[in-house]
């Protein structure tokens, strides 16, 4: 393995021991190189990890899936803050992601936040392995995850995913429905004045169920949507809102036509001391989950964003 | 709100019942203030005295002549007494505090028994670094003039020169006044205000409204000019209303800027904000302090 860069590697198990006859070794071989290591997965794992490891889990930092992947903006910076604060060490990370009850529109952006960390963090050092419970995990999710990890891990056996997609290759589109304009649906079009947008979101927001705390988020999450597409997108665009259970669906389209923009912009971690470009950034770890879909009239930024 | 924000009180809200500090670092502001509160006085029928003390008292007429107002007619009809510290409650060589309310106090009785609409009283407090005896009992004094203040009908600026006082001894003093005078904005429009402030002797600026696509280049202005002040810089948000992630980013640029030795302390700052700041990292900026809302000064 190269200790310079990115190693990105899934792992695809269905007995406890398949999960640690890869992850056990990995640790301790992480362990005797003084690597950080951290180990986000299940309870149970943690449980299994901490049994096989002996006394070498004490030197190892373990957090609960569940609380650690909460919304791939958040949780991407997570990792980049973790990655930072140990910008002298070489990392190693068991990351599992919570795959059981996640909807169609959430396990596909989770999947786009696995495309997504071979960029992030192509110049790290840091070595990712992510589990795939093939007992619990639906088939499309690990079929992704082969599309998703340029390595795919078993034991001592590594070898590249044939199916591996990179991530400027990757699907980045809305999936589902994409019509933009619902009957009854408030919009606003807006110009300069992003007061009124403000205004307009908090209190369609509110009407819409959203708590008070969430709305600010919102606010300030649209925003920095609305900035970029005043300083980028012409100029102008239009804003609306609707709720799709449990979350609010806020879509701000620019009038931009045909734009040249990454679907993940805003999961790069920018450069604190750059003197721009900090805004989707923010807005990505504001929301749950930020789309970003250029058309042939204009750039539509839909925010998916939890109601309480 | 906070308390410290509802301390300040712009010049012309100043009147009787008032016992406010002027905390001021340059000779202009000292005259915008003291021109105002003297000139609106005399305009009210109060009979107003001036203690001068760095400033000599014509150089303090002369700015009232310039702001309009007739100094020898309410000199002579007894409206308006300019004289220095030193030529009037420091003529014994002595500064005698109790001694000194007890003569304004007198002073603001008689006045409203002549017939003036109360007593306006500001004084260059400059003396008290002179090692005159009593000055050590200057806090002291602040503090029980206040009464008088409370009780007649009278009012008054007092002015500290912050270049002049210890960051120390200027909130020492600060402290002892009901109300601090609000400086002039260095940007007053609908959507954003911006106040230079000095407390605990620190310099600082005071965020009132929105900061946002339409007021950056006004803050990123006044954070320049604040960048040329002396010493550590303390932002008040208290009164912030919004800001983007561009204002938040002018602050951290603003106190790498400030170069090392120098400090940026962002005060009142919402959590929610505060949280943005951490997203980005600008929380670990060198120089750069955040001190929540809610969270002790």
């Amino acid at each position: 393995m190269s200790t310079l860069g990115l190693n990105h590697q899934g792992l695809v198990y269905d007995t406890d021991e398949q999960f640690l006859m890869t992850t056990v070794p990995f640790c301790r071989d992480g362990l005797d190189r003084d690597d950080a290591v951290l180990a986000v997965t299940t309870t149970a794992n943690i449980d299994h990890l901490r049994d096989s490891l002996g006394g070498d889990a004490d030197r190892i930092e373990f957090v609960d899936s569940a609380v650690w992947y909460d919304a791939p903006g958040r949780t991407l910076a997570a990792y980049h803050r973790y990655v930072t604060e140990r910008s002298d060490r070489r990392i190693r990370i068991i990351g599992e992601p919570v795959w059981e009850g996640r909807d169609a529109l959430e396990a596909a952006e989770w999947t786009r936040y696995e495309s997504v960390i071979n960029l992030a963090f192509a110049d790290s050092a840091a070595w990712i392995v992510c589990p795939y419970d093939a007992r619990v995990v639906p088939v499309a999710v690990v079929d992704d995850a082969r599309r998703t990890h340029p390595d795919l891990v078993d034991g001592p056996v590594t070898e590249f995913s044939p199916a591996y997609v990179a991530p400027d290759l990757f699907d980045g589109g809305i999936r589902g429905s994409t019509e933009s304009e619902r009957d009854h649906e408030p919009v606003l079009r807006f110009t300069e004045d992003l007061a009124a947008v403000r205004r307009f979101v908090a209190t369609v927001a509110a009407s819409l169920g959203v708590s008070p705390e969430r709305v600010g988020s919102l606010v300030m999450a649209v925003n920095e949507v609305a900035s970029n597409a005043l300083e980028h997108g012409g100029g102008s665009g239009r804003i609306t809102l609707h709720r799709a259970g449990h979350r609010i669906v806020c879509d701000v389209t620019d009038d931009s036509p045909n734009a040249t923009v990454d679907w993940f912009a805003g999961y790069l971690p920018p450069d604190p001391a750059q003197p721009r470009g900090h805004g989707l950034w923010v807005a990505r770890q504001l929301t749950e989950f930020l789309q970003i879909h250029p058309t042939a009239t204009g750039t539509t930024v839909r925010l998916h964003h939890r109601a309480a | 709100m906070t308390t410290t924000t509802a301390r300040e009180r712009q010049v012309r809200d100043i009147g009787p019942g008032d016992h406010a500090c002027l905390s001021f670092a340059d000779d202009a502001e000292q005259r915008r203030v003291v021109t105002e509160y003297v000139a609106t006085g005399v305009a009210n029928a109060e009979r107003v005295l001036y203690f001068a003390d760095r400033q000599p008292p014509s150089a303090v007429l002369g700015w009232l002549e310039a702001a309009g107002v007739d100094t020898g007619e309410a000199v002579a009809r007894g409206r308006l007494s300019v004289v220095t510290a030193d030529d009037s409650y420091l003529a014994t060589g002595r500064f005698d505090s109790g001694a000194m309310v007890d003569a304004l106090r007198r002073e603001a009785r008689d006045s409203t028994a002549a017939g003036f609409d109360g007593l306006r009283v500001c004084g260059d407090m400059g003396w008290a670094l002179r090692g005159i005896p009593g000055a050590e009992h200057l806090e002291e004094y602040e503090r029980a003039v206040d009464a008088v203040f409370r009780e007649e009908r009278a009012s008054a600026i007092c002015q500290y020169d912050a270049r002049l006082f210890t960051p120390d001894r200027l909130a020492a003093l600060d402290g002892c006044h009901r109300s601090s005078v609000e400086q002039r904005p260095l940007h007053s429009g609908a959507l954003l205000k911006l106040v230079p402030t000095i407390r605990s002797g620190r310099h600082g600026l005071r965020v009132v409204g929105t900061v946002d696509n339409r007021t950056h280049r006004h803050f990123n202005a006044a954070l320049g000019t604040a960048r040329g002040w002396p010493g550590d810089l303390v932002v008040d948000m208290s009164a912030l209303t919004f800001i983007d992630v561009a204002g938040l980013r002018a602050l951290a640029d603003t106190a790498t800027r400030l170069g090392a030795g120098r400090h940026l302390r962002i005060e009142h700052l919402a959590l929610a904000l505060c949280d943005v700041v951490r997203m980005v990292g600008w929380d670990r900026t060198p120089g750069l302090s955040l001190v929540p809302d809610g969270a002790t000064t």
